[in-house]
């Protein structure tokens, strides 16, 4: 303590300078506008300097992580190229036709409401008529199967969820090709039921499910989930629990599918039933 | 002693007069403005305490910065003017030391003194307004010229304000 008062006595002066110039360059600081700005930026130019240098060492120890996602990405945009481009099977086509190519159209849409705990569960999208959506397109969240649009209005669209006791689809395990019926058994949101796969294909529990193009409704090879648990129904069958891929509770960014050859495919079937 | 603080008062007044009536307005090409209101820091007495010293610095350039409009920056040079001022009137003490009681006037110490002393207190006031006014390095030797040229100009003419108060 009487060190501390030594010291301020012996620089009392030094102290009150100090102090009054701090204040004098503070007023200079902050009551003119030219000072001001000149001080504003020259601090911004040193903190800017200064973070840039930051991220530049963070984001070489994130190249790793880096390159990881953009190998995932570069795979996910490979598999939709192949998904989107028709094989060519066929020697002649007409030169003028235009989407040759082109079997399924995607348009990305935002889910305003859902649900998942009712018996007949459906959810709204944020497209609808004016933006090309009709009927009994197919509603996919990353990858995964979601639903299919049952009604439009001009701007939004209700869709069944894959949640709805109604909702019927034809799905084949991945490894093997053989195909049934999926469907919901209003239990429990995470899981649904694939049934009339006979008893003699062999698979495993975590196989994967994806969807047929059967249906003219959803594109080929679309995940829904992985086998989860099975046991044989009655004489033929193997009932399947699906654990499904996506998660209905936390919905929010889907696409919509629309099957630019639907028309075509159903009025050819019609022709032979 | 009353009187003497009087004194210095009417001194202060008729100074920022002077400054702010006169000298404001003189400006040779660009690079002269004399500022003379410092003469009043050079001329409190020998043995005022410092830190009334730095408070009276404090509020004289505050007073210059008020009437010029110029917040903050006449109010740093002028303190820091008045911090050196016992170190250059230590380097700068006569042989036989500086009178009890006295002004550190041209009158007593004499014109070589007088000059001496007013000069380092004038040019490192001047060194430290004219950067803090353009505030930036860019114009480093722009500056320092015209702080140069300022401080003759006004050791000049506070010699001459000295010369007409000690024929008074």
């Amino acid at each position: 303590m009487r060190n501390l008062l030594n010291f301020l006595a012996k620089y009392n002066h030094l102290i009150v300078f100090l102090v009054l110039e701090g204040i004098a360059l503070y007023m200079l600081g902050t009551a003119n506008n030219y000072h001001n700005t000149r001080i504003v930026k020259g601090i911004r130019g040193l903190t800017a300097g200064f973070e840039k240098r930051v991220s530049n060492a963070r984001s070489y120890f994130h190249l790793r992580e880096i390159s990881q996602s953009l190998s995932r990405e570069n795979a996910s945009l490979k598999t939709t190229i192949e998904r989107l481009t028709q094989k060519d099977d066929h020697l002649f086509f007409s030169v003028a036709d235009t989407i040759r190519h082109q079997h399924y159209t995607y348009t990305s849409a935002e889910v305003v409401n859902n649900s998942v705990n009712r018996q007949k569960n459906f959810f709204t999208i944020n497209k609808g008529k004016m933006q090309g959506m009709s009927v009994d397109m197919a509603v996919i969240s990353g990858d995964c199967v979601a639903g299919v649009v049952v009604g439009c209005s001009n701007n939004y669209s209700v869709a069944m969820s894959l949640l709805n006791l109604d909702f019927r689809l034809s799905a084949r395990l991945k490894s093997n090709g053989y195909f049934g019926s999926l469907s919901w058994d209003g239990k429990d949101y995470r899981h649904a039921i694939l049934s009339e796969i006979p008893q003699h294909v062999t698979f495993g529990i975590g196989d994967t499910i994806e969807t047929t193009s059967y249906s003219a409704v959803f594109p080929e090879g679309i995940v829904i989930g992985t086998v989860s648990d099975f046991e044989k129904s009655g004489g033929d069958f193997y009932t399947i629990k699906v654990k499904l891929a996506n998660d209905f509770r936390k919905l929010r960014f889907v696409s919509v599918v629309g099957n630019l050859m639907r028309e075509e495919q159903l009025e050819l079937e019609k022709q032979f039933q | 002693m009353i009187n003497r603080i009087l004194r210095l008062g009417l001194i202060f007044i008729l100074l920022i007069l002077l400054q702010v009536l006169l000298f404001n307005n003189i400006q040779f090409s660009g690079y002269v403005n004399p500022y003379i209101y410092i003469l009043f820091i050079l001329l409190l007495p020998v043995e005022i305490p410092t830190w009334l010293l730095l408070i009276i610095s404090f509020l004289t350039g505050f007073t210059i910065d008020i009437v010029s409009g110029t917040i903050g920056m006449h109010t740093s040079a002028t303190v820091l003017a008045g911090f050196v001022r016992p170190y250059v009137l230590r380097i700068t003490s006569p042989r036989d030391g500086y009178e009890p009681g006295a002004d550190p006037s041209m009158m007593i110490y004499g014109f070589r003194w007088f000059l001496i002393y007013a000069s380092i207190i004038v040019f490192i006031h001047h060194i430290a307004l004219f950067y803090l006014e353009v505030f930036r390095l860019a114009d480093f030797f722009r500056t320092l010229l015209r702080a140069i040229l300022s401080s003759v100009f006004s050791v000049s003419f506070i010699a001459l304000l000295e010369y007409i108060r000690k024929g008074k």
